[in-house]
């Protein structure tokens, strides 16, 4: 992939919803292909943000968006791009990694949407963006998204 | 009409199963490998180790079952086989194999939905006890670690309907039990033990409140949702409450200390983990439990109202759960609905579940052609037939 300048941007949000909505603002900077890494701790809101962006993306309704922790990858295919929305919580040596065959699913109109992706170094350093979520009150997240 | 004998097999995510049931009503045999034992040291279930699991177990397990229920493979009339959803690689092996058993003996094969199999284990124990007098509209909750859904079943002529009334708007009810269960270094699967503990703390200790979800996207659905509200569920916040309740009450070292212990033990008793679980831990396992409870029985019954359900299945891992039942029975029983759950062994993965399933379809003569293929996140369609 070309490598255009480094950018970054921050924000605030205070409920899941408007976490939600951030996400589909995002469309632009995610348009396929993507590795997308979603960094945060549990209830940090990573599933909340991919309802957004899968909503924004046409590719599954909000409330369609669902957990992927026991099943692991979930697809939403949309008219511009497929969203695969993966969950590594339960994953934990490379060698478990590599028989989930994430390759497979790289393609042109990809954007894999990786939940504790950070655990594989080599996740981070292939990503093209990075989403990190922290939680800086009851509902309140700040949300960075790094881009290279 | 002539008896019919239908071999299952279910490897949709933890178990490889095979089972031989007698129309819809018998189970002459039920084999469960259970790969828990295999998952533990990684805290879930891995898809790789899960599917080479499969592998390995699902020629034995098949002959077993078909030697405990005293068939053979010409005297069994067809193959079921659990289509989706689950695990692709897992999937792949139970399908492949029931396939190739079809191909080689001549006989019809038939793609169950294991969703569609945890509601039909309800019906299959009853009319084993000689119920046959289950009322429609059926309102199932389907339970477990992969999924929180309510469906409306409806039974006409030899074909069932299914409508999705409801789900999980994020985590699964047994996710949120693992989840918790692994937080607080319990290990997995956190589920049956979070539920032993709670009895013997107060679950009144601390206030949980699961999230209320409001549904003004349902709106502009297709007109037959309209009809009937939609009842979803939320599970992603308790998690987050109980994470937070952890660190701000100074309960990580105590912890590490449970989870190190623990992992020193090789088959933990309920005394171990009573030894390691302070007063505080076990309120907070019970209050979580209680709120877990509360919602998933409130919500299912306020469902089983609004579309007028003339019984209600709880099916499915957590359907296990004692509370959960007995806060079920007793208010079931207010609402002057019957409730049914199934028995242990059948509320978790089996195989006997997808052979009962399997047996409206015989009648019906729906077969899946040798081409189908599985998948991981089938639907259970509007109308099946």
């Amino acid at each position: 992939m070309s490598a255009p300048a480094a950018s970054a941007r921050e924000t605030i949000t205070y409920s899941a919803e408007e976490t939600t909505a951030f996400g589909r603002t995002l469309t632009d900077l995610l348009a396929p292909p993507k590795l997308v890494l979603l960094r945060g701790d549990l209830g940090a809101g990573k599933t909340t943000l991919i309802k957004g962006i899968a909503a924004g993306f046409q590719a599954a309704s909000e409330e369609d968006v669902t957990s992927p922790t026991f099943t692991l990858v979930h697809e939403y295919r949309g008219p511009r791009a497929t969203l695969y929305h993966i969950d590594l919580y339960r994953v934990d040596t490379p060698r478990e990694l590599e028989t989930l065959g994430l390759d497979d699913l790289f393609a042109e109109n990809s954007i894999l949407l990786i939940e504790w992706g950070e655990k594989f170094a080599r996740f981070v350093r292939d990503r093209d963006v990075e989403i990190t979520l922290e939680r800086v009150g009851e509902n309140d997240r700040k949300i960075q998204v790094t881009s290279r | 009409m002539a008896d019919t004998f239908i071999l299952g097999i279910e490897s949709s995510c933890d178990e490889t199963g095979a089972a031989v049931v007698r129309s819809g009503e018998q189970i002459l045999s039920n084999v469960v490998f259970s790969q828990i034992a295999t998952h533990m040291p990684y805290g879930g279930v891995v898809p790789e180790l899960a599917s080479r699991e499969h592998l390995r177990a699902i020629v034995p397990v098949v002959r077993k079952a078909m030697a405990d229920a005293g068939q053979t493979y010409q005297s069994v009339d067809a193959l079921a086989v659990t289509q989706g959803p689950g695990l692709a690689g897992a999937l792949l092996v139970g399908l492949s194999y029931a396939k190739a058993l079809a191909f080689a003996l001549d006989k019809p094969l038939i793609a169950v939905n294991h969703l569609e199999g945890h509601i039909h284990a309800v019906l299959l124990e009853e009319r084993q006890k000689g119920n046959h007098e289950v009322n429609f509209p059926v309102l199932a909750l389907v339970v477990s670690g992969g999924h929180t859904h309510l469906y409306l079943a409806e039974q006409k002529g030899k074909s069932w309907s299914y409508g999705n009334i409801g789900h999980t708007r994020d985590d699964a009810a047994g996710e949120a039990f693992d989840k918790v269960a692994k937080l607080l270094g319990l290990g997995y699967p956190g589920g049956p033990i979070i539920d032993r503990l709670s009895s013997h703390g107060d679950a009144k200790a601390v206030k949980f409140a699961t999230s209320q979800i409001k549904h003004p996207d349902r709106k502009n659905r297709g007109k037959s949702d309209n009809l009937i509200a939609r009842t979803d569920f939320s599970y992603s916040g308790i998690k987050t409450a109980v994470l937070r309740y952890v660190e701000t009450h100074g309960m990580a070292a105590a912890i590490a200390r449970r989870r190190n212990t623990l992992a020193g033990i090789e088959k933990p008793n309920l005394e171990d983990y009573l030894a390691l679980c302070d007063m505080e831990t076990l309120n907070l396992v019970a209050s979580f439990q209680r709120a877990m409870v509360e919602d998933l029985v409130a919500k299912t019954l306020t469902a089983a109202e609004a579309c007028e359900a003339a019984t209600l299945f709880v099916t499915g891992g957590v359907a296990a759960n004692q509370e959960l039942r007995q806060r079920f029975e007793s208010e079931s029983a207010q609402q002057g609905l019957p409730v049914f759950f199934p028995s242990r062994p059948l509320s978790t993965d089996n195989a006997a579940m997808i052979a009962a399933a399997a047996y409206p379809k015989w009648l019906a003569r729906d077969f899946a052609p040798m081409d189908f293929s599985a998948e991981a996140s089938l639907p259970l369609q509007r109308i099946q037939v």
